[in-house]
């Protein structure tokens, strides 16, 4: 064997270049027993080892342009500025700061100076700090005017200004009634107050002969109280009516409300459709139509413009035949008809059989309140609503928060036969369709959180609140702006951060330079609004409020978001696999055996030259 | 990658559901009677109450008729018409009484000024059903969704805003007619469909099914739904059970006017009548017996309440007319043919524009008939009887010839029905006008130069026969080709045939359909023959009467006729393709760069060594075992 191996052996080393296929290979064959290495005489070539482990390399560096050149669009959303936005709203809610302004009308000359103003500003200020206070109302200035017939001095502390110009209202105007007095007052008080921070007014009238003390709360940012009082009465009494009516509405803690974590039943971009409908049950027994048009529009349309910085307000209506509700009623003769309980008001609503269709005006993600006015027909006529203590409901309606409010209308002829009147199509007198409008306006109230009325014995003295023809009294609306701004900040809020989290929770979404637009206009609007907030402009800051969540509203429902499907990573590795996992296999195996190979050689060069070492 | 973004925002009526939406139902007692605004509205009641009797204005007015008709094919054939109708008001599209509020604000928000939306099921048998009549060319619709509509807005606008109508509609109607959306669906004709300063848009979707939930939304829109009135005999099982079903819409607005929608469902049934019947119509060809209970499986209870009027009409053909004239008795509605089950309130007398007399309309007034006497009518035939109906001018159907999946031609043939002979005697030089009016899918590529023109087997040039062409080319992925034609035929002719190569194209993968081995559909063509108008008169009634179905009839309309939807089969692909194809490409690429990358790490000399070396180990093995062998064979011997 060793004669055979011999003969193979010793193939010379080229003399041309480095040619390492040849591979000068010195074998001293282990086959006749000696186990040492075999030997190479020549340095192992680099060439092939180079090449492969550039070809390694070019693969390497690539990788990144590919994984660019394939990387969706993504518009950056500007997460730092909602979180910071989130911040600035988690640590200081918007808050609204506002005046209190108290004027004290006195009859008999006094010598008012500074000092009693200023005592009378602190009594009243810590009077506010024992009341509870609201969430969106920011700190309360306060100031004092004291009036006499033998002068006219103001605190000078602070620097609310409600415009009270002195000597325009006496006490001798209170005979001319309490809206013209109300009207009388705002006109002292000047109507245009440049700075948008709002001041609330309270007058306290003093009259000697008044038996006891009255308070009346205007439609205009003040109310007065006329009557002997003394000072710390007078003070706890504007406290009060400030905290309790121009603060909160007169909503007490524990009652639902507004504030009180419900919703405003405004469709995110600030639209709302009240659509009302006339709903004849039974159109064999009677045909009711209405007037709606010219009446309904007429008394709805102060309300709508008192809305307008919180809502855009549509106004619709439609006659429906054939609605039976689908709720059973009983036979009370006690009571004098059918009579519906409380617990079956929830399967009142017939939505198999009542078309209240939405509006094409209520398009992308507005609202439809619905008001209907619900004609019982012969069989279940009159139907009324009894109250859980067995009561009957007054105004025969119900509300259902943010759908809308239902009320039961009896015809007039409902206890005559209905035989007689079969089939012929009547009106709704004016005059009922007035008060149900008025009554749906209460129910417009309720559904925005106001209370539907006030009642007189809340105060613990008579208590008269001066109607508005808005529906909505000023302070109201002050109220109703301050909360909103709120609460749709809030919502934007909430919106933009699902937004970026489900971004950066789907790193394979496509998003469009659109929807970083829409989440920065959205900030931007927000950010106005927290600003016209801290000014005290809540009418503005509604504005940009609704601005700002409807915009982020567009953003997250953007229908480009659905593309998210067609850009899936199954989709990626299925189109790249097929070329990339055979070529990458063979390129590392390539790269893994030439330098095993090359490691070889060289330790078998190494120790032909530590034998040549030796041996030499 | 692309991106791509599906789904437009799509303005789809929201179905609402009140108790769904509210989890929270609640009483809330206003309590104490409401103290605010009292002053104000007692202000506004008075003066409320001088306006109002200041004007009365026009009221919003709804109407239902029905009309029936035994057909010569033993079949029935029932119209039910509906029209609401609302004044020129500023309050239009927010506070309606009867008129359905969402139509109204379709009308104001896309300022339409005439819309139609007809949904199809079956084909209506010109030769059998009659092709000269009102009902065959206003109410036969081509299969399936068809929609055109006219809008009031300037010429740049029409188009995206029909785009958001056809969103509408399918919205309103739960239909896909937002397929129309694309601008490959839909085209603008000039004059081939209805005259027009280029404000028309015309669609049609011949495979869009039709079936309940088309119809329950068209109901909505009646004041009284089919809760009562002539809508109440619409059973489903049996009206989709018929040979023919075609719900539409139509609606019409101007200034003057107001706005005016008229609902109708054209439906031809076979009378469900019961065996004993049929028993007795074996001897001679007596017609089935039927009355509304066999036809809908209800009875008329009265009418709508708030319906203006609600009449049900049954017309009797002027083939049985001529009949009965003939036997020398009268028409009442117990003659010695047939008897009508009720005594009608009033009988009319219809003409066309060519006879002296064409039918006669047996009238039922349903305010007479309450839930205790129901409406029953129904016709009971005496003897048999045979009778055609008159046809249009020419039949016209359409075809396609060719096959493989390149390229093929669409012929349309006109067959004679001699109807001009019978209508005027004809001197033998005279000649008859057709329109045609076509639109064809962008991928059936029509090559319009191609047209032939065949009469009576013999070959035409085009200037001889075609007055008058319009063509709108398609345009790849753009737009559908469309085709106006005016045609002048000699009266003498008995067959004409008109014929157009097509080359048929590809598609994105993405545009084919879920079911594309199916074939894809060219729209019906629409046939209609300007000089013959289908107008009926009525010259007995007054116009006090105030039938809008009957009004409809009076309208002079051109006869008309759709051909044949057809089923063209494309090229499919393999869906897998764009798959395998990414597969296939990448794996040849990933085996030529692996042998290159081994043909540059091959070490040749080494190789041919090994290869030496083995051969010497083989050797050496070889040797081993000889010696092997050799020893054993010694040992062994």
């Amino acid at each position: 064997m060793a004669e055979i191996a011999g003969d193979e052996a010793p193939t010379p080393p080229p003399p041309i270049s480095g040619e390492v296929s040849t591979d000068p290979y010195t074998s001293i064959p282990a086959s006749t027993g000696s186990n040492n290495p075999p030997l190479r005489t020549t340095k192992p070539g680099v060439k092939r080892l180079i090449l492969t482990a550039s070809v390694l390399l070019s693969f390497l560096v690539g990788l990144p342009f590919l994984l660019k050149s394939t990387e969706i669009h993504r518009s950056p959303l500007p997460s730092d500025a909602i979180t910071g936005l989130a911040h600035r709203l988690h640590s200081a809610p918007p808050s609204f700061p506002c005046g209190l302004h108290a004027v004290f009308l006195r009859s008999v000359p006094d010598r008012s100076d500074a000092s009693l103003t200023r005592r009378l500003e602190q009594s009243i200020s810590a009077q506010l700090q024992l009341l509870p206070a609201t969430s969106t109302a920011g700190n309360v200035s306060v100031s004092v005017t004291v009036e006499s017939a033998g002068g006219c001095s103001s605190s000078s502390s602070s620097n609310v200004d409600s415009g009270w110009q002195c000597g325009t209202v006496t006490s001798a105007d209170l005979v001319i009634g309490d809206e013209v007095f109300d009207e009388l007052l705002h006109s002292a008080l000047g109507s245009g107050r440049g700075d948008g921070s709002r001041v609330y007014t309270v007058v306290v009238v003093e009259v000697d002969d008044a038996e006891g003390m009255r308070v009346v709360v205007g439609k205009h940012r003040h109310a007065w109280v006329v009557g002997k009082a003394d000072e710390v009465k007078a003070v706890s009494v504007i406290g009060k009516v400030f905290a309790k009516y121009f603060m909160n509405g007169g909503i007490e803690e524990g009652e639902a409300g507004i504030g009180k974590g419900e919703f405003m039943p405004v469709g995110s971009d600030g639209n709302v459709v009240l659509s009302f409908s006339l709903l004849n049950a039974d159109p064999s027994d009677w045909v009711y139509d209405w007037d709606f048009e010219k009446i309904g529009e007429r008394m709805l349309n102060p309300v709508v413009e008192a809305l307008r910085p919180i809502a855009e307000i549509n106004i619709e209506s439609q006659v429906l035949y054939h609605t039976p509700k689908s709720s059973y009623s009983y036979s009370d003769d006690k009571l004098g008809g059918n009579v519906l309980s409380m617990g079956d008001i929830p399967f009142f609503v017939n939505s198999n059989e009542w078309h209240l269709d939405t509006s094409t005006s209520a398009t992308g993600r507005s609202k439809v309140l619905q008001f209907v006015v619900y004609i019982p027909s012969a069989r279940e006529c009159p139907l009324y609503l009894q109250l859980p203590d067995g009561r009957l409901s007054k105004t025969n309606a119900f509300i259902s928060p943010m759908w809308g409010g239902v009320l039961i209308w009896n015809p007039p002829d409902c206890s005559l036969d209905s035989k007689k009147t079969h089939g012929t199509r009547k009106k709704m007198s004016s005059q009922e369709l007035m008060e149900t409008i008025e009554i749906f306006i209460g129910q417009l109230r309720q559904l925005f959180g106001l209370k539907p009325s006030y009642l007189s014995q809340d105060m613990d003295m008579p208590t008269k609140f001066v109607v508005s023809e808005k529906g909505f009294t000023e302070w109201e609306l002050d109220l109703l702006y301050r909360h909103h701004a709120c609460s749709n900040l809030l919502s934007c809020l909430t919106t933009l951060e699902s937004l970026s989290s489900l971004v950066r929770s789907l790193p394979r979404m496509i998003v469009m330079d659109e929807i970083g637009r829409q989440v920065e206009l959205s900030l931007e609007a927000a950010n106005l609004a927290q600003g016209n907030a801290t000014l005290g402009i809540s009418d503005s800051s509604a504005v940009h409020a609704t601005r700002a969540r409807a915009l982020a509203e567009d953003a997250f429902f953007h229908p480009s978001i659905m593309s998210i499907s067609y850009a899936s990573i199954e989709h990626y590795f299925a189109i790249y696999m097929p070329f990339f996992a055979p070529v990458s296999l063979h390129v590392l195996l390539a790269a893994i055996k030439e330098l095993k190979r090359y490691k070889a050689e060289r330790a078998k060069y190494s120790a032909f030259l530590a034998s040549q070492a030796t041996s030499s | 990658m692309a991106a791509h973004s599906r789904g437009h925002p799509a303005m789809r009526e929201r179905e609402f559901s009140p108790a769904g939406t509210s989890p929270y139902w609640w009483i809330r007692p206003c309590a104490g009677p409401i103290l605010f605004l009292s002053l104000l509205f007692l202000f506004l009641f008075l003066f409320t109450a001088a306006a109002a009797s200041a004007a009365a204005p026009e009221e919003e007015k709804f109407t239902e008729e029905l009309l029936l008709r035994p057909l010569p094919d033993r079949k029935a054939l029932a119209h039910f018409h509906f029209r609401s109708s609302a004044p020129p008001a500023a309050s239009v599209g927010r506070h309606h009484h009867l008129f359905p509020k969402a139509i109204s604000q379709l009308v104001k928000k896309y300022h339409i000024s005439e819309l139609e939306l007809s949904f199809t099921q079956g084909r209506w048998n010109y030769e059998q059903w009659g092709g000269f009549d009102p009902m065959s060319t206003n109410n036969a619709k081509p299969p399936g969704v068809e929609l055109w509509a006219v809008f009031d807005l300037p010429l740049s606008e029409i188009d995206a805003t029909w785009k958001n109508l056809t969103h509408t509609l399918s919205g309103l109607f739960c239909a896909s007619i937002n397929f129309l959306e694309s601008s490959t669906a839909f085209s603008a004709p000039r004059w081939g469909f209805k005259l027009n300063e280029g404000n028309l848009r015309y669609g049609a979707l011949p495979r869009e099914a039709v079936c309940t939930e088309n119809l329950t939304p068209w109901l909505k829109l009646l004041p009284c739904r089919d809760k009562a009135g002539i809508a109440s005999l619409l059973y489903r099982p049996s009206i989709y059970k018929g040979y023919y079903h075609s719900q539409k819409l139509k609606l019409r607005s101007s200034q003057s006017l107001g706005i005016i929608l008229d609902q109708t469902l054209t439906v031809v049934l076979q009378p469900n009548t019961v065996s004993g019947e049929q028993l007795h119509s074996n001897h001679g060809q007596l017609q089935p017996n039927w009355s509304m209970r066999h036809l809908f499986n209800r009875k008329l209870s009265g009418k709508c309440l708030v319906s203006k009027s609600s009449r049900v009409f049954i017309e009797v053909d002027k083939g049985i007319v001529d009949n009965v004239n003939k036997s020398g008795s009268d028409l009442s509605w117990s003659n010695e043919f047939f008897v009508l089950s009720n005594s009608p309130d009033k009988l009319i007398k219809g003409q066309n524009h060519v006879e002296i007399q064409s039918s006669f309309l047996y009238v039922y007034d349903a305010s007479n008939y309450t839930e205790e006497k129901p409406l029953d009518v129904g016709i009971t035939w005496k003897l048999p009887l045979v009778w055609t109906c008159t046809p249009s001018p020419f039949h016209a159907s359409r075809f396609l010839m060719g096959s493989g999946n390149e390229r093929g031609s669409i012929a349309l043939s006109f067959m004679s029905t001699n109807l001009h002979k019978q209508i005027s005697g004809s001197p033998t030089d005279c000649s008859i006008k057709a329109v045609i009016f076509q639109v064809v899918p962008w991928y059936v590529k029509v090559y319009y130069h191609s047209l032939e023109i065949f009469i009576d087997g013999s070959r035409k040039t085009v200037s001889e026969v075609v007055d008058k062409i319009h063509v709108i080319p398609s345009e790849d992925k753009l737009l559908p080709g469309t085709l106006e034609m005016l045609l002048r035929f000699p009266c003498s002719m008995q067959s004409g045939t008109l014929t157009l190569d097509f080359d048929k194209g590809f598609l994105h993968i993405d545009e084919y359909p879920p079911d594309a081995n199916q074939g894809f559909d060219i729209p019906s063509a629409l046939v209609s023959f300007p000089e013959f108008s289908s107008a009926r008169s009525y010259p007995e009634i007054d116009p006090v009467l105030g039938s809008p179905l009957l009004e409809n009839f009076q309208e002079d309309s051109v006869v008309k006729s759709y051909t044949e939807v057809l089923l063209v089969p494309l090229t499919t692909p393999d869906f897998s393709m764009p798959y395998n194809v990414i597969t296939f490409t990448c794996t040849v690429l990933a085996l030529y760069f692996g042998s290159l990358l081994n043909a540059l790490r091959r070490r040749i000399g080494e190789e041919e060594r090994e290869l030496k070396k083995t051969v010497v180990i083989l050797k050496k093995w070889q040797l081993l075992a000889s010696i092997l062998y050799r020893k054993f064979v010694d040992e062994l011997f």
